[in-house]
């Protein structure tokens, strides 16, 4: 007994030890799991049970000069369909009077249900963007609708349509070049951007700041409870220095005189825009392109042919012509050289030239618009005289021309807050040359290589005799060509003919409507280049002004006022008896001035452009107009002024 | 006269370290339930109703601790054989007429409003049974020819629980029968050789079923629940994922704990089997790590009382009662423990007196009787 009893002890202890070994391991785990990796499960707990819901924040709205909204936003109502558990049998009535009331068969909406992921909890977008009348009466009836959800999404909303669609620019989902370049400020996928326009230059005040709920989910993802809520920060508000009704009537006037012109024939007008500023300040009241395209489109995703219409179009109507397009001025550039020729002495206020109906230099004959007689600077503006201008032009010379063109801001741009300006161009002998040299280069740089390539290739296998004789052939054909070439690169220096086009405004000069609205007003507030604007003020949520534009002058014109005064009566006459844009203001109770251009395209029809300003004595606005393709200034371009200028001044039409 | 003496003779002689070890356990259980229960996946108030049952099987069960602390052992062992017998017919009715945990294996029996696991009676049959078995053939268990009468006797109940099928609890009987057969004197060297060459069979069956599509008879799903603790992000959304959160709500816990009913991986259902196979995590993840170990300590004094009193029995009888009792509830602990932090299968038993379970709570409060019983009994002159 007593061996057994030792041999029993011995075999106890071995059972404790065993038992102490697993409740060492076990212990050993347990810390292991609680006191070493502690920190990873409790990141890994939280990931599971918190969910960050992300409330987007109303984006900043946008008001025209006199508070009314051009860009406001609305609720978009989605509705869902989210499985608590339900089997087929007791999802059957939900669907089918879910799909009585969407308009919808229920096999369609089987069918989303089927598609979509099976899981438990998970919302099954049904319908998007449906409207108020379907939201109540779905919550009417959510008693008999377990399960059915809305949600909703603020959503970008246009009260008037295209109105101003080219400045407003549009939203739309981030794109990953800019995700990448904008994710420090926080943007995420699926977030809005604004993708062109205002929306896109001041996406940052626009935007606002996202909020978030913080709420605890079961292992199912239901909510359990919320954890906190961050209350989203509306963006802020623009208030622009557009007036609608000017924008609106801007609007209808292009789109009117295109369609009206397309009738009588000329076939190649489809496109228009305007430019209105203040001239006392620089803001903008209308900037008009047309055709224009409606913003709206992208709150849903575009279809195909949509699209295809918009991206592919050739008429571009994501073009902001007013700002982006560039224009042969035409006659409209008259003042320029009149005031070129005056501040320089080349001529004065009695200086005159007889135009017998053309002009001739160098044996070349250069037509006028009628036969005038004896003209002088102001008469010159006001019947547009070519055969004046090319006269004075001619004596003045392309440097002082192209340096007053430079005061006025053509050619440069001008430094408005919408992206994607237009520079504009004021030929100069190097442009010319550049231009001219990369068309002789296109032209003959082949022809060169052919002959070159010809006889290289033949030269090896030939015969002494032979050899010479190709060389001499080659010479030959390459002197063919040179004499070709020659004849051509005579026009890489600044000719005369230059100098008369500049004159003229046609040839190389390119303005934007901008900038010729520009120049208008600088004429008219007596020399003051201004910035042009667009956003007066900027309104934070709490109904304070962040930011309030103030007039920004580029600089003082520099010329004199009796020069000026010179120009403004010339522009004055054009739209009194006898003007080129009579026809348009002869009823127009507002003293007005103005200067009708048609700039020469080469192979199609002239562009159509006016520019104004009014009123004469106390200039408040300067519009300017083109028509592409619309035959001439005074008959395509100048109405359109006339019909932003009532609207400016409340006149009825 | 002389009963009520005994009976305080009784009272005095109890391993009062052990009864208040084992009432510890029994209240944080209790405790740790409650906060299982009420966030349990199954609907309306059926939580509470779990809580009532628990505190019914505790009350039955101290009930049947007090029946088996004072029945002698001695004359508790003439009723073995009908004990196993018993034990026997109910598993056969379990497999004939029995109920069914929705998904799992059919091992209930009815009994009116209760339900009862005939495999928790047996497991204690088994031990009684086994005991006396073995004490009739002391000194005789050198071959391994003496054993198999042993492993026959095991094996029938074993068979019939692992039809269920119940391999966790099918596994304990194994436990039991090393732990019994070795202090009964079995050839140490034989138990290990035949103990390792059974699990590195087993381990080879499964690796030559899955690599080799060998025959096999267990069903996938218990195959995966074996193997998925090696590399549970292999599936982490649906085999895997029971271990994992497991593993987060103990490591989540920390040392302190995240405080009672405050476990988001209990409260918010990441936790699976919450109240019954995973209960352990329910309590390291809201006690930290000092609720855990206190655990596992208040565990380890009830082994280490339980195999003193298997030392210090006065025959051998008692000794392999008692070598059973702490065998078996060993293996519980190593294995829920073990399988809750992730490194053991996952096979379902119970934490003895701690996880939701009213038949094994009786069964575990009236083993522990038996120990006391032993206990009390140690001295052959006291009566």
């Amino acid at each position: 007994m007593s061996v057994d009893k030792k041999s029993l002890t011995k075999k106890i202890n071995v059972l404790i030890a065993i038992v102490a070994v697993i409740f060492v391991v076990l212990a050993g785990r347990v810390a292991h799991l609680q006191l070493l990796e502690t920190e990873r499960y409790q990141t890994l707990a939280r990931e599971n049970s918190l969910r960050l819901i992300t409330i987007s924040a109303p984006r900043g709205e946008i008001y025209d000069r006199n508070g009314r909204k051009l860009v406001g936003n609305r609720p978009l109502y989605t509705v869902s369909l989210v499985n608590l558990g339900q089997d087929r049998g007791e999802l059957e009535p939900v669907v089918e009077r879910l799909a009585a009331i969407l308009d919808r068969t229920p096999g369609e909406i089987w069918e989303a249900v089927d598609n979509q992921s099976p899981r438990r909890y998970e919302p099954i977008r049904l319908a998007r963007d449906v409207s108020l009348d379907i939201v109540s009466r779905i919550e009417e009836a959510q008693l008999e609708l377990p399960g059915v959800l809305i949600d909703f999404e603020p959503m970008r909303e246009y009260p008037y349509g295209n109105l101003l669609a080219h400045a407003l620019g549009y939203i739309r989902e981030i794109r990953p070049d800019q995700l990448a370049r904008h994710r420090a400020d926080g943007y995420r996928l699926g977030d809005v951007f604004g993708q062109a326009g205002l929306e896109n230059a001041r996406e940052r005040e626009l935007r606002g700041i996202p909020g978030a709920r913080q709420i605890e989910v079961d292992v199912a993802g239901r909510p359990v409870r919320s954890l906190g809520v961050k209350n989203p920060v509306p963006g802020h508000d623009l208030a622009l220095t557009i007036d609608f009704e000017v924008q609106r009537a801007a609007e209808e006037a292009l789109a009117r005189i295109v369609k009206n012109l397309q009738n009588e024939g000329h076939r190649d007008c489809r496109a228009a825009s305007a430019a209105v500023i203040d001239v006392r300040s620089g803001a903008v009241l209308a900037l008009a392109s047309h055709p224009a395209y409606g913003p709206a489109v992208f709150a849903r995703a575009l279809s195909a042919e949509q699209a295809r219409t918009l991206f592919t179009s050739p008429e571009r109507p994501f073009l902001n012509r007013a700002i982006q397009s560039t224009y042969p001025p035409g006659s409209v550039f008259k003042m320029v050289v009149a005031a070129a020729a005056l501040e320089g002495g080349i001529i004065d206020r009695r200086f005159t030239v007889t135009d017998p109906g053309y002009f001739v230099h160098q044996r070349q004959r250069y037509g006028c618009l009628g036969v005038h007689g004896r003209v002088d600077v102001v008469q010159g503006i006001q019947v547009s005289c070519n055969t004046f201008f090319l006269t004075t032009g001619l004596r003045t010379g392309p440097a002082n021309i192209s340096r007053m063109a430079r005061e006025f801001g053509l050619g440069e741009k001008s430094g408005f807050e919408l992206a994607g300006e237009a520079a504009g161009v004021v030929p100069t002998a190097e442009y010319k040359r550049g231009m001219v040299q990369a068309e002789l280069d296109r032209r003959f740089g082949p022809q060169f290589e052919a002959i070159e390539e010809h006889y290289r290739s033949q030269l090896p296998g030939a015969s002494e005799a032979r050899r010479d004789e190709l060389k001499r052939e080659w010479e030959r054909e390459k002197a063919k060509i040179q004499a070709q070439y020659d004849r051509y690169a005579w026009d890489l220096q600044w000719r005369d003919y230059d100098t008369l086009n500049l004159s003229i405004g046609q040839g190389l000069s390119h303005y934007t409507p901008l900038q010729l609205a520009g120049y208008a007003g600088a004429i008219a507030n007596g020399g003051y280049l201004y910035r042009p604007y667009m956003v007066q003020r900027v309104t934070g949520p709490d109904g304070r002004v962040v930011k309030e534009a103030v007039p920004e002058l580029r600089r003082k014109v520099s010329i004199s006022p009796e020069t000026l005064d010179i120009l403004r009566e010339g522009m004055r006459l054009v739209n009194q008896p006898g003007g080129t844009a009579y026809g348009s203001f002869f009823d127009f109770p507002v003293a007005s001035a103005g200067k009708t251009g048609t700039a020469e395209v080469w192979g199609r029809e002239n562009h159509g452009l006016y520019v104004a300003f009014a009123p004469f004595e106390e200039p408040e606005i300067a519009v300017a107009v083109v028509v592409e393709h619309g035959g001439s200034g005074s008959r395509a371009a100048a109405p359109v002024a006339r019909a932003i200028m009532n609207a400016y001044f409340g006149f009825l039409t | 006269m002389g009963q009520i003496s005994r009976h305080r003779r009784v009272l005095k002689n109890l391993d009062y370290t052990l009864i208040l070890a084992a009432m510890a356990v029994v209240g944080l259980g209790l405790v740790t339930v409650t906060s299982a229960i009420q966030v349990t996946s199954l609907p309306g108030g059926a939580g509470i109703g779990f809580l009532w049952k628990q505190i019914l099987g505790i009350v039955l069960g101290m009930t049947a601790f007090v029946f088996f602390l004072f029945w002698r052992y001695e004359e508790l062992s003439r009723y073995a054989r009908l004990l196993y017998a018993v034990s026997l017919v109910l598993l056969l009715a379990v497999l004939a007429v029995g109920h069914s945990a929705p998904g799992g294996a059919q091992q209930w029996l009815r009994f009116g409003p209760l339900m009862f696991q005939p495999s928790e009676f047996a497991k204690l049959a088994v031990i009684i049974g086994l005991a006396v078995l073995l004490s009739e053939r002391e000194g005789q268990l050198n071959r391994f020819r003496d054993l198999l009468p042993a492993f026959v006797y095991v094996g029938v109940p074993m068979a019939l629980i692992l039809a269920q099928p119940d391999l966790g609890t099918a596994l304990v009987f194994i436990a039991i029968t090393l732990g019994m057969l070795f202090v009964a004197g079995a050839n140490p060297l034989l138990l290990g050789g035949l103990t390792l060459a059974g699990l590195s069979g087993v381990v080879l069956w499964i690796w030559a079923h899955l690599n080799h599509g060998l025959w096999i008879p267990l069903k996938s799903y218990q195959i995966t629940r074996l193997t998925i603790f090696l590399d549970p992000w292999s599936d982490w959304q649906k085999d895997g994922f029971q271990i994992i959160q497991s593993q987060i709500a103990i490591g989540a816990g920390g040392l302190w704990g995240r405080g009672l009913f405050s476990g988001t991986q209990n409260q918010l259902n990441f936790l699976p089997e919450q109240h019954t196979d995973f209960i352990f995590s329910v309590l390291a993840e809201e006690l930290g790590f000092v609720g855990a170990v206190s655990l596992l300590a208040l565990f380890f004094i009830i082994l280490y009382r339980g195999l003193r009193i298997a030392g210090q029995s006065k025959d051998l009888t008692g000794t392999l009662m008692a070598t059973g009792v702490v065998s078996m509830l060993a293996f519980h602990v190593l294995i829920t423990v073990g399988m809750t932090t992730g490194i053991m299968p996952v096979i379902g038993i119970t934490l003895p007196l701690f996880s939701y379970g009213p038949s094994s709570m009786v069964l575990t409060l009236a083993a522990l009787g038996l120990l006391g019983n032993v206990w009390v009994r140690r001295q052959t002159i006291v009566f």
